[in-house]
Order: C-alpha cells, then structure tokens, then sequence
C-alpha cells in the first residue's frame, strides 16, 4: 500500500475563517499547500497534526494561525506516517468491538477489584503510615471541640475512677497496645448520654451516664474492650482514607456522568460508608470477646448494657434491626455474632 | 431610500446545526477513556476530557464545517493538580486550625468572580469554528454582582427574582463573547423570561400533584400486601421501622427531584431565550427550539437509563441531549457569509475552568 503524498481538504489562511478547496503536497520534509484548480503554491510550516479520534476530520496546524482540514483520517496517518501513533492506533482499537468488549469487561474488573480490595488495602496502608503526630493532634482538637459543645467534667468519685483505669489498663494490656498510648477519660456526656467514644489518637472517653447504667463491672470493661479495638485496627482512620479514595474514585469515573447522576453517586457512597462502619463495629465486637475472654471476664456483658442503653431511649432492644442507613449493626444481631464467636473460641480451645 | 427598502434586499438563511456522532462509535471512546483513568489512576482523566470534547465539537457542524477543541491534555491535567492541591490543603488546614476556614471565606469570594472571568476566558478561547476562535472578556465587577451577589438576592426573594439574575447572566455571557473579531450582543426580554418562570412554576405544581398521586397510589394499592408481608417476615414487627425510614428517605428524594427537574425545565427555557435573543456582528441571528418538558423526559429517562445499566449507557445518553440540543439551535444568517479573524483575546486558565468543572460556553445548560 503506497503511501500518499497528497491530501485533499480545506485551508484556512492567516487566522481567518475563510477557506480554500485545496491539496496539501511535501517535498521531503518540505510541506506545501496548492489551491485547487490554480498552481499557486503557499509553504508552510507544520506545527502539530491533530490526534485521531473516531471520524472527526483531522486538522493540521500551520505556522502563522493556520490549518489544514483533512476528512480522510487514514490518508493523513499515511502522508505523516503516523500509523504507529498511540491515539491513532488507539483509534482503530476503539473502532473494533472486539476490542471494546474486552475493555468493557476489564473496566468491571478493575472497578470491582478498587472497590473490593484497592480501597480496604490502601486504607489500611494509609492508616499505618499516618504519623502518630498528627493522628494526636487531630485528636486534641476533637477533644477540644466536644468538650465545649458537649461534655462537662465528670462527677465520678476519684476511687472509682481509679477503679476503672485498673480495668482499662489491664485490657490495654491483653491487647498488646502500645502505640498511640491509650488514655481513659471521664465526663459527663450532656446531651450525648450513656456512651463511649474512641478518638484515633487513643483518647477514650467513658460518660458518668454509662458507669451509671452499668450493673457490674465485666459489661463495662466489654465497653472499653469494644473502643481498644476501634483505636488498635485503626477504624476512624482508616474509615478517613476510605471516605477520600471514594471520593477519588467517584471524581475519576463519575467524571462526565451527566447532571443528576454525580449526585446520586455521591451521596450513595454515604450508604458505603455505613456499611463499612457497621463492619468495623463487628471487628470492634470481636476484639472486644476476645480480650475479655483472655481477661477471665463475660465477653457477653457488655450487650447486655448496650440493651439498656437502647430501652433508657424507649427502645426494645429485642426489636433492633440492623437498618441500611444505621452505623452500628442492630443490638440483636450483635448478640447473635457475639455469641457465635464466644463458641468459635471455646471450640479452638 | 427607505428603510424597508434596504431591509428587503437581505436575504435571511437559516442554517441548523447538526451532529454527526453517534452511541455505537462513542462508546468505544468512552469505555476506553475510563479504563485509562482507572489504570492511571486519574491522571489519563485530562486526556479523557479533551477526547471527549473534541468528538462532541468535532462533531457538531454548522454550514459544512465543524467546531474543534483546542486545550491540550497537559494543561487540563496540571489544572486539574492545581485544583486537588488547593482543596486539599484547605482540608488539612480547617482539620487542624478551624479558625483558618473562617479566615479563608472572605478572601474566597472576593476572588471567585475572577476565578469565573478565567474559566469562561479559557473555554471560550479552546473552542474554534473554521479556524476562528471564541472568546470571552468578563468585567470583574458584573461578575460579583451576577455570579456571587445575585444567587444570595434570589435566595432572599423565594426565587422570585430569578428571571432577574438570568437575564443579567445570559446578558452578561453573551455581551462578552466574541467569535473572533465578531461581536455577539444578548439582551433578552425580562417579560419572556418571567413567563419561562411562570411555566415552570406550573410544572412543578404539576409535578408534585403527579408525585402525590403516584404515592396515594402506592400506598393504597399496596399497604394490606406490605402489612401481610411484614407480618410474615417478623412478628415482632420491627422492619415496619426500616420500611418506614426507607419510605421517608424515598420520599425526600422524590421531592427533591421534582425540584431538580424544574430547575432544568427553567434552564431549557432560558437557553431559548437567550439563544433566540443573541445576535453576531450585528445582523446574524440564532435560533433555539427545545422543548422544555421533552428536555427534562430526555434527562430523567438518561438518568434511569444510565443507573440500570451501571453506567454503561452513559456514552448513548450523552449523544442523545448534545445531539437533541444541537438539532434544536440554528444559525440565521443575514446576507453574506460573515468573515472573521482571530484576535488577541484573554486566554483564561485551565485550573480555574477544572475548579469550576464547567465546560462549555453555552448559556447554562
């Protein structure tokens, strides 16, 4: 197949909108244009020569504001000898569906793939390699932060305050966590009630309401237990990385989606990450058997004070489902994989 | 001589646009597109972009010749990092010193109206038609009050002073664009433009009578096969609690989207009248014949389109509203053929259009 040295098409001169029918010609490297039907002759020099895209005509770009229309794409890969260029080949490719199967299929892949296994993974890396730093000086300023909107100081005892950081410490230890150094804190938790609240700094914070609730002293250790775990696996940072790789990757793919669409896709990645909370709250859960058990307490306690929390807010506890919009997996079914765990660790023994 | 003599003598052409791509052939291009960006991660995204856009202005013809997209894929790309380094270095900075993004307020919409000025500087000038650019040169001032301060006054209206603030804006795009060294020039009737509004009142009024119905409907038809059901699944009946949190939570959707349709109902309607009042050089006019409510059916069934079909007939819904929209503009010329030359025209930045992710120059749609 010989190669052309003649492309017909449209001149454009001078930066100006109008046209001339004609023909673009080389001498060697030299490039020429001709107006059709004369012998006048107008040197040029080439500047770049648009990429290949389907069948938009290709233009060629002349010194001096000018260009070169060509509709017969594979005539001007032939003139300029530029089969070989990624986008032109890129082109045919595009062009075949054989090729747009297989691309089709290993975008699905690739996607299936980030989602499943890229974002846990390089969630998990980035929490690690979060300097302890800056993960202490976020948590300064949480604590700053809920201290003014929402906790006042506790009105615990000094004993039993003491009391329960013996608890806290022997737990830590069974844990085997050293870094960050865990901290027990008390407040009275206002507004927020009966709870406790891991920062990722290794910050814990008990509320006097749920020491109150609390009937003994094992379904408050499975608490503690339950937000070691949270700072040991990393669960706010790495719930952090995740929620920014989300967004990353809605933002590369859902790049032109259309005008309703990127909305939606954004906010169904807030379903995402509820469900990836419920799964850290399942990890904390078997953390927290696990410690107890080495620790000699009842691993199961401390759903029976997460059930008191639920009924002091009218609640039936035997009625808590786990809902696709709930950060915590129901009281119900945390029992059940509570309890399923305690036999899984009877039976290794 | 008088003046009808004169008039009578011209000679008006209307001449549609058209649009020559097509699903099939754009699909191709898409997929390939987004398993680049996927494999490098996000950084082929720039190349995506210029792809894309040069299929859909190559695409797009008017009297035999077509349009073209000139950005290169570098500098969307270095755009695009100058646009990620900003946001998250805000990010980090309000994480760690709150007080910073209060600080930062101020300053951000000071300069946002140049910010806008620079994206549609640089959109317009990356478009050409036969060899002759676009472009734009917005004022700093008009800018603030119709980008920044208006948005604030029609919120404060209830959105009755809303035609208000298009016509400032389409009045404003148009008037500051040039092909060329041809000057276009909008001024669009503030009447028509309250009657869009009034049409699209009406629309949303009919859109919720339709939703309501279509959830007494619903519900009627249904609640005793829900109740049976639920009963069935778990006597204790605490899935009547998911269900009713999924019912609210679809019905604030539902909601909300009648709400977005009507704002895109109002746009159709505006991009009508803006195109429908623009003239080039002059004497040249445009033509814009959408149809509102077929616009809006176009967008939402794209939208069901694409989400049923995990994205994959993104690329057809895309040729289908550019294609509905081109086939619905036209150019109206007067007399000869106007000739234009490429001027100096400011050339905008390419990280201010990637902040704003906008695209085109079109009047808002």
């Amino acid at each position: 197949m010989s190669r052309p040295d003649i492309l017909k098409g449209r001149f454009y001169n001078d930066g100006a909108s109008e046209f001339l029918e004609a023909e673009l010609h080389h001498i060697g490297e030299a490039l020429y244009v001709v107006e059709k039907g004369t012998d006048q002759k107008i040197h040029v020099q080439l500047e770049s020569v648009a990429d290949r895209l389907g069948n938009v005509p290709r233009k060629i770009y002349f010194t001096g504001d000018s260009v070169f229309e060509c509709v017969d794409n594979e005539a001007v890969d032939g003139f300029f000898k530029s089969e070989t260029h990624f986008f032109s080949r890129l082109t045919k490719a595009e062009g075949s569906w054989k090729f747009v199967i297989l691309a089709t299929i290993a975008t699905f892949v690739c996607l299936i793939g980030l989602y499943r296994y890229g974002l846990p993974v390089v969630a998990q890396v980035a929490a690690n390699a979060t300097p302890a730093a800056v993960v202490q000086t976020m948590d300064a300023s949480t604590r700053e932060t809920v201290d003014k909107l929402l906790f006042s100081e506790s009105s615990l005892s000094d004993e039993r305050k003491a009391e329960l950081r013996q608890i806290f410490d022997e737990l830590v230890e069974i844990s085997g966590q050293t870094n960050p150094p865990m901290t027990l804190n008390f407040r009275d938790g206002g507004r927020l009630g009966a709870n406790a609240i891991a920062l990722p700094g290794g910050t814990i914070i008990l509320t006097d309401q749920l020491e109150a609730l609390a009937d003994n002293d094992d379904e408050l250790a499975g608490v503690l237990a339950h937000e070691i775990g949270h700072v040991e696996r990393k669960h706010s940072l790495r719930q952090l990385y995740r929620a920014l790789g989300m967004a990353f990757m809605i933002g590369v793919i859902g790049g032109d989606s259309g005008q309703v669409v990127e909305d939606v896709v954004a906010n169904a990645a807030l379903l995402d990450t509820f469900s990836y909370s419920r799964a850290f709250e399942t990890e904390s859960d078997i953390h927290s058997v696990e410690v107890m058990m080495k620790a000699g307490r009842d691993p199961l306690a401390f759903v029976d004070l997460l059930d008191k929390i639920l009924k002091a807010r009218n609640i039936n506890p035997e009625k808590d489902d786990t809902g696709w919009l709930s950060s915590h997996p129901g009281n119900k079914d945390r029992r059940e994989s509570v309890k399923a765990h305690i036999e899984q660790i009877k039976a290794a023994q | 001589m008088s003046v009808e003599n004169i008039q009578s003598k011209v000679s008006f052409e209307t001449k549609p646009f058209t649009f020559t791509g097509n699903a099939k052939e754009y699909f191709g291009i898409w997929i390939v597109n987004l398993l680049l960006s996927i494999v490098t991660l996000g950084i082929y995204t720039a190349w995506a972009k210029v792809r894309r856009l040069r299929y859909f202005y190559g695409n797009t013809w008017l009297d035999g010749h077509n349009f073209e997209y000139h950005a290169k894929p570098v500098q969307i790309l270095i755009g695009r990092i100058i646009v990620v380094g900003y946001l998250i270095f805000t990010q980090i900075m309000t994480n760690f010193y709150p007080i910073v993004g209060l600080v930062l307020i101020l300053p951000y919409f000071v300069l946002l109206p140049w910010v806008i000025n620079k994206a549609l500087s640089f959109n317009a000038r990356m478009t050409s038609y036969r060899n002759v650019r676009l472009g734009f040169e917005g004022t700093y001032w008009r800018s603030l009050g119709i980008f920044i301060l208006m948005p604030f006054a029609v919120s404060l209206s209830g959105g009755l002073i809303a035609p208000i603030a298009s016509q400032m804006a389409v009045n404003y795009l148009g008037n500051n664009t040039r092909y060329g060294n041809l000057k276009f020039a909008t001024d669009t009737p503030l009447g028509v433009l309250y009657g869009n509004f009034g049409t699209t009142i009406v629309f949303l009024l009919a859109g919720f009578v339709v939703l309501g119905i279509a959830i007494f409907g619903v519900l009627a038809g249904t609640s005793s096969a829900i109740g049976d059901l639920l009963v069935s699944l778990d006597p204790g009946g605490a899935s009547l609690e998911v269900l009713a949190q999924t019912g609210i939570f679809g019905l604030i959707i539902a909601l909300y989207s009648v709400i977005i349709f009507a704002f895109i109902f109002y746009k159709a309607g505006v991009r009508n009248i803006a195109y429908n009042h623009t003239l080039l050089d002059g004497v040249h006019r445009f033509k814009s014949t959408l149809s509102r409510i077929r616009y809006v059916w176009i967008i939402f069934s794209n939208f069901f389109a694409v989400i049923f079909t995990v994205g994959l007939l993104r690329p057809w819904a895309a040729v289908r509203t550019w294609s509905y929209i081109v086939s619905n503009t036209a150019f109206i010329q007067a007399g000869e053929m106007p000739v234009s030359r490429n001027t100096v025209d400011p050339e905008g930045n390419a990280a201010t259009a990637e902040y704003l992710d906008i695209d085109g120059i079109d009047f808002g749609l």
